[in-house]
């Protein structure tokens, strides 16, 4: 195994995200649907590094040469789609906070208002 | 009947002075400060505007919303968009708000293709004939102009219609919502003074991009 050092370091790294996964996922912060999502991804990660041939297996029925083509393929689409979500997320807290900004703005006109016809 | 003129402003100190003074005759002036940083909103109030102050900027699409539900709130019969700048002429106003007034129609847009135009032929041709083109398309309603923001809004049509595009993208947004909402539209002639180049092709791109993602999010 050429690899074995690198698969140390692989199998370290993905045990410690496991544990902030977990942590995460007790505290709430995640959930469950979350959770398992991310748990498959980083087993996957522990087979494609130990059991590289199971890599070339998927690629050869997928009709791809190589099975590090494969990981390359699915690393860069499970990017974009990441990348998707995030713009989707910042979109979203965009308009919320465009919300809060014209609430601000009403709410601010409306005190000094009633405040002058207090006077 | 009551008219608010709303104009949204971002740092335009220089002619805002001008433009609040030749639209006062016409309605209630409601200048929405889009988190200017010169003295914008100084001048709005000494104008004798009423002011309405977004802590940061949003948007001029923002900022018109803002205008929008004050002014529906305050009981708005019809509202106008006007620019800050200085390109729209607020003689224009009567005209453009008369088909409302006479209840012939729910939104009056200026266009400013429907009498000779002076408009740079770069940014006739190669942005807002193409823009006019898509829109059309999308939206199914036949106009000769597209983002032109000299429009005037009956107390239906603000009812109705909500900005969510914080951007430039709400002047399609509206166009969308007449669709939408089967509002009564019509084009009118105005004048737009060009001072600078405006919008170019960058921010183009960004108000399609801004479009086809807004959908998204909904």
């Amino acid at each position: 195994m050429p690899y074995l050092p690198l698969q140390i370091i692989v199998t370290l790294f993905v045990i410690l995200v496991v544990f902030r996964l977990t942590k995460k996922y007790k505290d709430s912060i995640l959930k469950t649907s979350e959770f398992i999502g991310w748990m498959i991804i980083w087993v996957i990660v522990l087979v494609v590094f130990w059991l590289p041939q199971t890599t070339s297996y998927l690629a050869f029925f997928l009709g791809i040469g190589r099975g590090v083509d494969l990981a390359v393929y699915v690393s860069i689409l499970l990017l974009f789609y990441l990348i998707f979500r995030l713009y989707l997320k910042i979109d979203k807290q965009q308009k919320e906070i465009t919300k809060i900004v014209r609430q601000l703005a009403l709410e601010d006109k409306e005190s000094k208002k009633t405040m002058n016809n207090e006077l | 009947m009551k008219t608010f003129i709303i104009i949204p402003c971002y740092n335009e100190a220089e002619k805002l002075a001008n433009v609040i003074n030749s639209v006062k005759e016409y309605g209630q002036v409601v200048v929405v400060n889009d988190g200017s940083i010169d003295a914008s909103e100084q001048i709005a109030n000494d104008q004798g505007a009423i002011v309405l102050s977004h802590l940061i900027n949003r948007g001029q699409g923002a900022a018109l919303e803002t205008g929008n539900r004050y002014a529906l709130k305050n009981g708005a019969d019809i509202v106008v968009h006007f620019d800050s700048d200085g390109q729209h002429k607020a003689l224009e106003i009567p005209g453009l708000i008369k088909p409302i007034l006479d209840n012939k129609t729910d939104i009056v847009l200026g266009s400013r293709f429907l009498k000779g135009d002076k408009t740079p032929w770069f940014k006739k041709y190669f942005i807002l004939k193409p823009a006019i083109k898509f829109q059309n398309l999308i939206t199914g309603i036949k106009l000769t102009d597209a983002h032109n923001g000299f429009r005037a809004l009956s107390k239906t049509a603000l009812e109705k219609i909500r900005i969510t595009q914080d951007g430039m993208a709400h002047a399609s947004e509206i166009i969308e919502q007449i669709a939408q909402n089967k509002l009564r539209y019509k084009e009118l002639p105005v004048t737009i003074v060009y001072h600078e180049f405006g919008q170019g092709v960058a921010s183009g791109l960004r108000i399609l991009r801004d479009l086809l993602f807004g959908k998204l999010n909904k």
